[in-house]
């Protein structure tokens, strides 16, 4: 890999001026203390959601993905806690209400969860209770967050059954989760998180678990369902396939970092950070040259608990420069006219 | 069943012909047979040696019960699995009572797809690599260390490591330990169920490279398993593509990719995510969920989410016939023009 330092511009990200952020995650810092010592899960990720967008969250196991989407609604289980940092949720352009204030098991964080903001999850089957029916379940989220009778409830239940695609709603609302099918459950789910009109979603590796076409046809009504509500997705996943689908803005992330942001367009075809390049250029594609040896990343994720010193990739790194990468953490600047990167290749004096 | 044509085949090494097996519902207090699951539908497939044959599709196409039946781990109801054994003899492993395939099994040798429980935790590197050959009564215990540090050469492990035990390991150092266990006896076939779904994608390259090298070095045949047609395209010299337990495809993954003849292949094409934001668009998505197995359509599996459909796919099923140097399952594979792969990504259709 190269190492030449072309279009640097050192100027430390200032907060976007144009239009105000929904939701706008500070230096977040979620650690997990364990007998073993602590774990930095989520150790300072900064991003912004803007209204009607995708921001797509991408790293592989281990990164703390996962962990900044709960740690938004404080549903961390022990012995997990979020040391740092701010959620800011401005609902209709007012407020700046932060999330990480509000008392964990509170009133107010709890009209949020599932109101405002929803979230489905990888594996709709434990997400619901196996005992209520679904309809059951649907119903009492909407009455939850809304004054709704419990016929005015059923009704736009079945209606956000029907949205979703689940054929014959008004029988299925009778029927368990075990008798759905995958792809059936996922757009379940889905309906059960919309059907409050949140206006920010967090979809959790929501398509994970299903076969490629019905991940396809998911990705197909969230994609309409956010047009049609206008309203914010928070994409996590580890399939940088399905990002460049979705996604309007990307932060990689590596080992509870941000390492890189950007819009879409510019991660996937000029990325900065050489953990995203290898990242990319290490996928197997279906149009690449069959037989061929694959571009790939040495060494293997180190364990959290000992993450190396410095920035953590430079173990990996093809670009490492000894007399920096391994003493100093690098930070989130600003690299070409939109993206930002955590590297020493930029923004260097 | 015919032979494919454009690849010259050499004496298959394994030669799977009208594989068949269903396995029983059963129901009620008295367990009453209700039904069956046809997991494998008329199954017929060869490998040459020396080469890289995969099966891709959905869940529920049979894929693992193929290799489980080729393997008896389960019994085939009917069919023949035609191996070469290292006399030049051709064994029916259908058909052999058990006691006769115990001295065949180590010529086929099988890598798992989750590196975390296919080892055992309680066994250290040394134990669990060298117990192929422990069981086989292979040399002393001088000789079985020398060959497990050999062995973890070839994987890229350090030998020092030989007296740790797994948790020690990261994902991809584990199925790196697990090839070096399936190598263990110098198989003739090895068998690989989903090698690299469980990895992330930095080390997933690593594990398909090691695998292709492997292969080039002792002239490996790999039977190979996965839903991952981006993975499949990059490591098979042929690909057979099944659907409810039937055959639908088969040809090199140029062919196949770049121009389905089968209106499933061309499916599951468009339903892979591009990593190319550039080329976002509409695109097909196929309508409808798998066809149950337990309870198949008539005529061609495929036909009631097939947009190509006419009267004749949904009372006859399509025979096996060679279209343009491939296998193919399909009433209207000569006139279709289905859409596959271009350098650019997916075609637009």
């Amino acid at each position: 890999m190269n190492t030449e330092q072309p279009e640097t511009e050192i100027v430390v990200p200032e907060q976007d001026t144009g239009t105000q952020p929904l939701l706008s995650v500070q230096d977040m810092q979620t650690y997990f203390f364990t007998d073993e010592g602590t774990v930095k899960a989520v150790d300072g990720a900064s991003f912004e959601v803007h209204a009607g967008k995708t921001l797509g969250i991408v790293g592989e196991s281990g990164c703390g993905k996962s962990i900044t989407a709960k740690s938004i609604l404080q549903i961390i289980d022990r012995p997990g806690r979020i040391v740092g940092g701010q959620v800011k949720f401005s609902p209709n352009g007012v407020g700046g209400l932060n999330l990480l204030d509000l008392e964990p098991n509170g009133k107010e964080i709890r009209s949020i969860r599932g109101g405002e903001i929803s979230m489905i999850f990888q594996e709709p089957m434990t997400s619901f209770s196996p005992v209520h029916t679904f309809g059951n379940q649907i119903i009492e989220a909407i009455r939850l967050h809304s004054s709704l009778e419990k016929k005015e409830a059923y009704d736009l239940a079945v209606d956000w059954m029907r949205r979703v695609g689940i054929p014959s709603p008004e029988q299925r609302m009778s029927e368990y989760a075990y008798q759905f099918s995958g792809g059936q459950r996922q757009r379940a789910m889905i309906a059960m998180a919309l059907c409050t009109d949140p206006s920010i979603l967090i979809a959790d590796e929501p398509t994970t678990a299903l076969d490629v076409t019905t991940q396809a046809q998911i990705l197909d009504i969230l994609q309409t369902l956010q047009k049609q509500n206008d309203m914010s997705i928070i994409f996590i996943t580890h399939d940088l396939g399905v990002i460049a689908e979705v996604a309007d803005v990307v932060a990689v992330m590596y080992l509870g970092k941000v390492v890189e942001m950007g819009p879409v367009e510019s991660i996937f075809s000029s990325p900065k950070h050489p953990y995203t390049k290898a990242l990319l250029s290490s996928m197997p594609t279906i149009d690449a040259e069959p037989r061929a040896r694959m571009p790939s990343i040495t060494g293997s994720i180190p364990h959290p608990q000992n993450r190396p010193e410095g920035c953590s990739f430079h173990p990996r790194c093809p670009s490492y420069m000894s007399d920096i990468c391994s003493l100093k953490e690098p930070e989130l600047v600003s690299v070409g006219t939109d993206q930002q990167a955590s590297c020493f290749l930029y923004g260097r004096d | 069943m015919t032979e494919v044509s454009n690849v010259e085949i050499k004496k298959p090494l394994l030669e799977v012909k009208n594989l068949k097996k269903s396995f029983p519902i059963k129901r009620g207090f008295l367990q009453r047979t209700v039904g069956h699951v046809r997991a494998v539908d008329d199954v017929s497939l060869s490998i040459a040696e020396g080469e890289t044959l995969s099966l891709v599709g959905e869940s529920g196409c049979g894929k693992t019960t193929t290799v489980r039946a080729i393997m008896r781990a389960i019994n085939p109801d009917e069919g023949q699995v035609l191996f070469r054994t290292g006399e030049d003899e051709t064994v029916d492993l259908a058909k052999l009572p058990l006691s006769q395939i115990r001295p065949l099994r180590r010529n086929i040798q099988m890598i798992f797809q989750d590196p975390f429980s296919s080892l055992n935790p309680r066994m250290n590197i040394f134990q669990l690599i060298s117990e192929p050959l422990l069981v086989n009564g292979i040399g002393n215990h001088q000789e079985r260390e020398d060959r497990v540090s050999e062995l973890l050469r070839q994987v890229g492990l350090r030998p020092e490591y030989m007296q740790r035990f797994p948790h020690a390991f990261s994902g991809g150092q584990r199925q790196r330990i697990g090839i070096a266990r399936a190598l263990a006896l110098n198989p003739r076939l090895i068998v690989a169920d989903e090698p690299v779904s469980g990895l992330d994608v930095s080390v997933q390259a690593q594990v398909m490279n090691l695998m292709m090298d492997l292969q080039d070095e002792f002239g490996l045949t790999y039977l190979f398993v996965s839903h991952d047609l981006s993975v499949v395209n990059q490591i098979s010299d042929r690909v057979v593509v099944m659907y409810v337990g039937r055959v639908v495809e088969v040809g090199t993954p140029q062919e196949l990719f770049r121009n389905p003849k089968h209106p499933y292949t061309s499916a599951l094409i468009s339903a892979l995510p591009i990593s190319d934001p550039r080329n976002r668009g509409e695109r097909p998505v196929l309508e409808g969920e798998i066809a149950n197995p337990a309870s198949p359509p008539p005529g061609c599996y495929f036909h009631p989410r097939c947009p190509f459909a006419v009267d004749k796919c949904k009372v006859e099923a399509p025979p096996m016939q060679v279209i343009s140097g491939r296998l193919v399952a399909c009433h209207r594979a000569e006139e279709l023009e289905l859409t596959g792969v271009t350098k650019q990504g997916v075609a637009a259709g």
